[in-house]
């Protein structure tokens, strides 16, 4: 695929953009206020770690797979008017997107303050989609869903039992990522995981949710607002903490791109996170082997593998044995999900891993990479998705 | 045994895959085609898409190969209920393209990557069939 759009305004964007504050509300079973509610919060103390003021925003960058509206949010905020905003679709796939919208309309000089956030209320069981498909089913759903094939476990699925088929995938390699996110939950005081420890004979002995996956290959179902501010690196560094630079940044569909059942798009059904990962590093300084941990998407175990893969740590179908020996762990060669993760800390989208990226970065986290110097941060694969690579200042 | 009234029946009349469903309804798989090399193009192009006079919808083999699959347990979505344990699977068709479908008249344990199987038609609805799969013994 050619990138020929406007390789300078990835220059601009490289190093030159930051993330300057970051901030959440306790995450929840259920948190009792709407998204709506919780959004203005969360920017709000995403702006107070800045030490910025709402009078300082004026651009907005936000993902939902509801109905809340930039104005709202930031009338309530006090924004005393926006003058550029984007809303990006796909859920989970659109998580580093909002950070590569937001430095590429800084970048181009449409904005200088950017918000981006994601409040998501998804802890309640009725609030789940696919336990209330009850309408004609139109567009990309209808390739899949009229067979059954709507939990989001099952498309996956499709995904790890081919890899285990194909490559020698096993549970037990599911089972070490899932151990790698609740490792580092464990010591995450905002993790809905914190109190409960998984080793390998819990983990195995799970019940199945949709044949080859079971309940610890799933992420949380979780209520939480969080937020991060995006200016350029100029204001960044008279700002009060230390700045995560955005090096590089990529959105991608793919070939024949499907919604979510995606299996069309290559003979070895590729998924998105290898057409994202190309525009990445051909982007990008820095390369997979200069990451000194990774926040890989991981609404489910499967996709951690295939994104270690996809994303360049190590060839295809090593994905498997490349989580062994601890080496996802803190303290080993890749620590991946360091505050927990969709899987352990809380699910909202992959918006926490923006998050721990920056934590990592100002070594603050609570699983704290010696000296990180550089972070991979990555959207849901399999839907359009996104990735950004942030670098310490 | 009735259809569950929360059954996620699709939506037949979309202009793009209305060709696929009427077949289903004559109990044809039809798939679409691009005269020129012959390469299948699942999910379909509609026909104003540049090429678009190119493409033609044809019946094809029903034969295929299974790609992947997933098998769901209980508990699992009402409308399906009646099908436990159901496997769904990615189908390889013999003329290439891949889709997504259930299996009939088959257990978990008979279920093999690459194994052959071939089309049957559940009828939903008057209006509705679903293309699905059983093993081709």
């Amino acid at each position: 695929m050619t990138d020929g759009i406007d390789t300078d305004l990835f220059r601009r964007i490289r190093d030159q953009v930051a993330i300057v504050g970051i901030g959440h509300l306790p995450f929840a079973k259920d948190i009792g206020r709407p998204i709506s509610d919780t959004a203005v919060e969360a920017i709000q103390l995403a702006l107070d770690d800045a030490g910025l003021a709402a009078e300082d925003v004026d651009g907005m960058c936000m993902f939902e797979m509801e109905s809340t509206h930039e104005v709202s949010i930031a009338r309530r905020l006090g924004v005393d008017g926006l003058r550029w905003w984007s809303k990006i679709s796909y859920g989970g796939g659109a998580s580093a997107a909002t950070i590569m919208q937001a430095a590429a309309a800084i970048a181009a000089g449409l904005a200088t303050t950017v918000v981006c956030h994601r409040a998501r209320n998804r802890g309640s069981r009725a609030s789940r989609p696919w336990a209330q498909e009850r309408e004609i089913v139109k567009d990309d759903k209808a390739l899949h869903t009229p067979w059954g094939l709507i939990r989001p476990v099952d498309v996956i699925g499709m995904w790890a039992h081919r890899h285990m088929h194909q490559y020698g995938t096993t549970r037990e390699h599911f089972g070490n990522v899932a151990i790698a996110a609740r490792k580092h939950a464990n010591n995450n005081p905002y993790a809905m995981m914190r109190e409960r420890k998984l080793d390998m004979e819990t983990y195995m002995n799970a019940r199945v949710i949709g044949y080859p996956l079971h309940l610890f290959d799933c992420c949380l179902e979780t209520d939480g607002a969080l937020a991060c501010v995006v200016t350029s690196v100029e204001r960044a560094r008279d700002l009060k903490q230390i700045p995560a630079l955005v090096h590089s940044v990529a959105q991608a569909s793919g070939p024949n791109p499907v919604h979510l059942a995606n299996y069309n798009n290559t003979p070895e059904m590729l998924t998105t996170a290898a057409f994202c990962a190309e525009l990445l590093w051909r982007r990008s300084e820095l390369q997979p082997r200069d990451m000194d941990c990774a926040q890989i998407y991981d609404a489910f175990t499967p996709l951690v593998i295939s994104g270690l893969e996809d994303y360049g740590f190590c060839k295809r179908g090593e994905g498997g044995p490349f989580t062994e020996g601890g080496r996802l762990e803190l303290g080993g060669e890749l620590p991946v999900l360091t505050s927990g993760g969709g899987l352990s800390e809380a699910y909202v989208h992959g918006f926490n891993l923006i998050l721990e990226g920056v934590r990592q970065l100002r070594g603050t986290s609570y699983n704290q990479v010696p000296d990180c110097k550089a972070t991979l941060v990555t959207g849901a694969s399999g839907v359009a998705t996104s990735a950004v690579v942030l670098r310490a200042d | 045994m009735a259809l569950h009234p929360d059954f996620p029946l699709p939506d037949v009349d979309d202009p793009v895959m209305k060709p696929f469903w009427e077949g289903a309804r004559a109990h044809k798989l039809m798939q679409q085609r691009d005269r020129e090399g012959g390469k299948l193009h699942w999910p379909p192009k509609p026909m104003y898409w540049k090429g678009g006079e190119r493409l033609e919808w044809i019946e094809v083999s029903g034969r295929g190969e299974v790609f992947t699959y997933v098998v769901a347990y209980e508990p699992f979505l009402p409308a399906f209920q009646d099908k436990l344990p159901h496997i769904m699977v990615v189908v390889q068709l013999a003329e290439g393209a891949r889709i997504v479908g259930y299996m009939k008249n088959c257990t978990p344990e008979e279920m093999r990557f690459g194994m052959r199987v071939r089309v049957a038609f559940d009828d939903l609805t008057e209006r509705v069939t679903l293309p699905v799969w059983e093993p081709d013994r």
